[in-house]
């Protein structure tokens, strides 16, 4: 089957990221969401081509082109004109479910559903709709756009031409596809989080501060963020919620860090809010070192 | 001898048919936004209204049918069938060190072909997408490659060597190749024609100036030199293209703006040339916003005429002489002013130009005065014209 048209499910940061990757290769897709958020979203995919305008990396009539491939809708009955289908919500397993068999009712019977899930379970999600063998799960690296890799598990009963739809889409989005087993957190999010855990007790204990710490492991990994950026960008609810559930898959060793869930309680949960581990501008970028210090120095 | 070219790219397929007994284009036309349900295909048969239709066009082997099937219409077609073609030239980008002149297409070329892909990803793909497409829908028809750079091929290594490691051409065979080689072939010759002299005597600089833009350096009708290298990135400033820039500069622009690859990538081809310097890429809109007084649009105009006028110079020393100049291509064929004030800060090479006959447009014209040291032409080129005229010899 020829896919043209891509349904996104979800337009957080992660589905607002396919969107407009999709979207810049050439794909018409429909972003859904069931919030007031999606309007919002179409605004951020713009500010982030408008970021990547300011670069060069393309140019006004690319601009338009990109922004005109993507339709924002409420109307879950849009998904019968889908030719592939990328569910892209927060990893809530009944609220995943619950999508993926309204989806299965509403999609042709031939589309392939991709799963963005990290920390669930392809199998067990796929239980709940009838197209079992076409579910896979493709988790793409916020920021989208950017990160060159993607990682695909297959369920249980994943049928063979499924992965082979979803390597065709995720290489085309220019992601090298690296095939991994079923596992919660598979490699990218399970590593993350012990990593932003590690640093955060190393705050905690007073060892040094946020930009510190990600200094040092992000010139000396040669990373283009530090691993307490990437938790602030993706949210530290997230980050939080994620780390519980990898504790109810792993044990103690993934216990969240008190820091993060007293950030959390504050409502200092990253970029959103402007001051997670480290202070961001209105424009989400992240402050200097000093302003940044100053920041978390008043709020604590 | 009915020749078929095509020139496909990644989302488009320009056709021309030509009755090769008087080399007549007999219809020609162009399929555009294949891979979209609204494709555009405009249809041209000579002497009688163009045809234009909207429809989903997915890939490049349904944009090939239709144009065939317009080519064999009863009402807008000019074949009875397509049997009436007897081969087909196909415009390729790059053949690399392994093509020096148009080939026949079998099974080697096109393994060859794929191979060279990582020299020119945005063409060659959909140079090899349009051959397998028109052998599929033509398999008994034989199918020639023509190529950009082919004419190149007889630089010397002295002059497409570039001054770095000698391992990394061995490895890589980075170095200089040359683009519009068809181009420069084609009004190269043209001009030896028009001077009623054998080619082979003469020394002529071939300046294509269209929204990209190249000059050659051809000896005796051979290219000896061309300003475009490795990518048609190097050389004259363009439309967005840079040309020429210190390599220092790149690296100290991506630090300090904090770029990556493709950053860097897009800006020197996409957001630099006439455009970096003016904001408008189209050398009318320069000469518009010129006579608005622009500064900006000024300076583009300038640094554009200045770089070429230093190739010319270049290629006269490369050559030792020179007999003619050409100027070619949209901003080559159209910009009389550009010639007269290049030609003016020329006038050291005994150039005078008749401005009466500069103002011709759309024909061959010899623009110099009978008087001038050095001929000057303009000459609309026709690239089509020798990707037809290979093919014809090779088959």
């Amino acid at each position: 089957m020829d896919i043209r048209r891509v349904a996104v499910l979800g337009a957080g940061r992660l589905g607002r990221g396919i969107a407009e990757c999709a979207a810049s290769k050439g794909y018409d897709v429909v972003l859904f969401s069931q919030g007031a958020g999606g309007q919002d979203a179409l605004r951020r995919i713009e500010k982030s081509l408008d970021r990547k305008l300011a670069k060069w990396a393309i140019t006004e009539s690319e601009k338009r082109l990109i922004l005109g491939r993507i339709s924002y809708t409420l109307d879950l009955k849009e998904l019968s004109k889908a030719d592939l289908l990328v569910e892209a919500t927060i990893d809530h397993f009944y609220t995943k479910q619950e999508l993926l068999r309204t989806a299965d009712h509403l999609c042709r019977p031939e589309v392939v559903f991709l799963s963005t899930t990290s920390t669930l379970r392809v199998s067990e999600l796929a239980r709940g709709i009838n197209r079992t063998d076409l579910l896979v799960g493709l988790h793409f690296i916020p920021p989208v756009p950017n990160v060159p890799v993607a990682e695909l598990v297959r369920g249980s009963q994943t049928d063979e031409r499924a992965v082979e739809i979803a390597k065709q889409f995720a290489t085309r989005l220019g992601k090298q596809v690296v095939e991994i087993h079923e596992s919660p957190g598979l490699v990218n999010p399970r590593t993350l989080l012990a990593l932003v855990n590690e640093a955060a007790y190393l705050i905690d204990e007073g060892v040094c501060n946020a930009q510190q710490a990600d200094r040092i492991i992000r010139e000396s990994w040669g990373m283009s963020q530090g691993p307490l950026e990437m938790a602030d960008r993706l949210g530290l609810d997230l980050v939080l919620n994620w780390m519980e559930q990898m504790q109810d898959a792993f044990g103690q060793r993934y216990a969240p860090c008190p820091l993060i869930r007293r950030y959390v309680r504050e409502r200092r949960l990253g970029v959103k809010t402007r001051l997670g581990f480290l202070a961001y501008t209105d424009d989400d970028a992240l402050k200097t070192d000093s302003e940044s210090e100053q920041e978390g120095k008043r709020e604590d | 001898m009915n020749i078929f070219v095509l020139n496909c790219g990644s989302s488009s397929v320009k056709y021309k048919l030509y009755d090769m007994k008087n080399e007549k284009v007999l219809a020609d036309g162009r399929v555009e936004r294949i891979g979209q349900d609204n494709a555009v295909i405009t249809h041209q048969p000579a002497g009688r209204d163009k045809v234009s239709k909207t429809m989903p066009i997915l890939e490049h082997t349904t944009a090939i049918r239709e144009s065939l099937n317009l080519l064999t219409h009863p009402e807008h077609g000019v074949l009875k069938s397509v049997e009436e073609i007897d081969a087909v030239g196909h415009r390729v980008v790059h053949g690399g060190e392994s093509f020096s002149d148009s080939v026949l297409i079998n099974e080697r070329t096109k393994d060859i072909l794929d191979s060279l892909a990582s020299l020119a990803p945005l063409h060659n793909p959909a140079n090899v997408t349009g051959i397998r497409a028109a052998e599929k829908i033509m398999p008994n028809v034989p199918q020639v490659a023509v190529f950009d750079t082919a004419f190149h091929s007889t630089i010397p290594p002295y002059a497409f060597l570039y001054a770095i490691p000698y391992s990394v051409y061995q490895r890589h065979k980075v170095r200089r190749y040359g683009f519009h080689g068809t181009s420069h072939k084609y009004v190269s010759q043209r001009a030896a024609e028009l001077m009623g002299r054998d080619i082979a005597d003469l020394k002529i600089i071939s300046c294509h100036l269209g929204n990209g833009a190249s000059i050659a350096a051809v000896h005796g009708g051979k290219s000896v030199d061309t300003s475009m290298g490795f990518t048609p990135l190097e050389g004259l400033m363009m439309g967005t293209r840079s040309g020429d820039i210190d390599p220092g500069a790149i690296f100290y622009i991506m630090k300090q703006e904090q770029l990556n690859l493709h950053e860097i990538d897009s800006m020197l081809n996409k957001h630099s040339g006439l455009y970096g310097i003016a904001g408008v890429s189209d050398m009318r809109d320069i000469e518009r916003d010129i006579a608005n007084d622009d500064k900006l649009a000024k300076l583009a105009y300038e640094m554009y005429e200045y770089r070429i006028r230093k190739y010319v110079g270049a290629y006269v020393a490369a050559m030792n002489g020179v007999d003619a100049i050409v100027f070619t291509a949209g901003i080559g064929e159209n910009t009389p002013s550009l010639r007269t004030a290049l030609c003016a800060n020329l006038s050291y090479l005994g150039i005078e130009i008749d401005e009466e006959k500069n103002k011709i447009r759309g024909e061959d014209v010899e623009i110099s005065t009978p008087d001038s040291k050095v001929k000057v032409f303009v000459i609309p080129t026709d690239e089509e014209l020798v990707i037809a005229r290979d093919t014809m010899k090779i088959v």
